[in-house]
């Protein structure tokens, strides 16, 4: 697809490379997550809601600051004292360059979430779980990129996570039986889906220690779509997250794994495969999950 | 050069030493390292340094493939040239 070649119904598109969706769009956007959902009714997934913004003092338990510095986002509000206000009430609030000209800014100490994940391990820290739990949630997430282009790589996103925290076995048997389901649901909708060992984007790429563990022990697994774009992926955490966040399944860390979907990326897809009116795709998209 | 023998029992306690949850004699050849994250993946680094010091060669990180340190009986067959047992 060529955003801007064709109509799109429903499609606004942003020059900051954001996407704004009404009408047919939306609602396809809507049953589209209705598949993620049923999918993950499958393991009885429990749904979680979560705010926009993640303490910056847990994700520097997860070392993010150092490993990811280069896709942060941090929420900044004003210092609130009355004249520092009052200096951005004087001025113009834009400089020439179209940049807000803030004046002092207070202690930034949270983060606009980049993983949908994150907050079950820090909502559940401390948590002795007696048998597998599995957890779903849809958030709004943030996460700096070199270019931006609607609905195929945004700023702000759309993630949706069915996530299984056991022990290795439970993870590992939820993480393969995910991926067959997936794989069936690709073949009956007939789109071209591949999966694709991959690693996360650490800063230093491979100068990174953990970028290179990555390489020897693959724990990403993307579904790449006509060998251009990943619309989602299978993740294994190993004990991590159980290790870093005191979660235990029995008498040991959890270990975790998660299956990622990127909702403005999965769109994209459809439109490429299926045309550009969401009302004309075919049913069996809907029926085959 | 050390034995077999005794490459592996120097790569089982140095994963165990690393590990909080596994002693040396629970680590048999083909016992999980990185799945079972007995080691982190910062540890990788030090494991690919200890491999290099106990073997006398050096190893182009570049060039690694997936799975080369997955147990002790894959490291010993790829960077001992000995068979796995």
């Amino acid at each position: 697809m060529n955003p801007g070649s064709e109509a799109v119904a429903g499609l606004r598109t942003r020059d900051d490379g954001h996407a704004v969706l009404s009408g047919p769009l939306l609602a396809a956007s809507r049953r589209v997550d209705g598949l993620f959902a049923k999918w993950s009714a499958r393991w009885n997934a429990e749904e979680w809601r979560f705010p926009a913004v993640l303490p910056a003092s847990q994700l520097d338990r997860l070392d993010y600051f150092r490993s990811f510095p280069h896709l942060v986002t941090f929420p900044v509000v004003l210092d609130d004292a009355p004249e520092n206000l009052a200096r951005l009430v004087s001025g113009p609030a834009l400089g020439d360059d179209g940049a807000v000209r803030l004046p002092a800014t207070a202690p930034v100490r949270d983060v606009l979430t980049p993983a949908a994940c994150y907050h079950f391990y820090v909502e559940l820290a401390g948590a002795r779980l007696d048998q597998a739990r599995h957890l779903t949630t849809v958030a709004s997430c943030f996460r700096r990129e070199k270019f931006y282009r609607p609905l195929f790589r945004q700023w702000n996103f759309t993630m949706r996570e069915v996530v299984c925290i056991g022990t290795l076995e439970e993870v590992a048997s939820f993480l393969s039986s995910f991926r067959e389901l997936l794989t069936g649901y690709f073949t009956a909708a007939e789109l071209p889906v591949a999966w694709q060992e991959a690693a996360d984007p650490f800063f230093g790429g491979a100068a990174n220690p953990k970028f290179i563990a990555q390489m020897v022990d693959p724990v990403k697994t993307e579904m790449v779509f006509s060998s251009e774009l990943a619309i989602g992926s299978i993740n294994s955490h190993r004990s991590f997250f159980g290790e870093t966040f005191g979660i235990t399944r029995g008498d040991s860390p959890a270990f975790s794994g998660c299956v990622a979907f990127g909702l403005e990326r999965w769109l994209y897809a459809l439109l490429a495969r299926f045309g550009p009116d969401p009302e004309r795709w075919p049913a069996a998209l809907w029926e085959a999950a | 050069m050390k034995s077999e023998p005794e490459v592996r029992t120097h790569l089982a306690r140095w994963v165990a030493e690393r590990s909080r949850s596994v002693q040396a004699e629970e680590i048999s050849g083909n016992t999980p390292i990185l799945e079972r994250r007995l080691i982190t993946s910062v540890q990788v680094m030090d494991l690919i340094l200890e491999i290099e010091q106990l073997s006398g060669r050096s190893i182009d990180v570049s060039r690694l493939k997936p799975g080369v340190f997955k147990d002790i009986d894959t490291i010993y067959r790829n960077f001992f040239g000995g068979p796995s047992s």
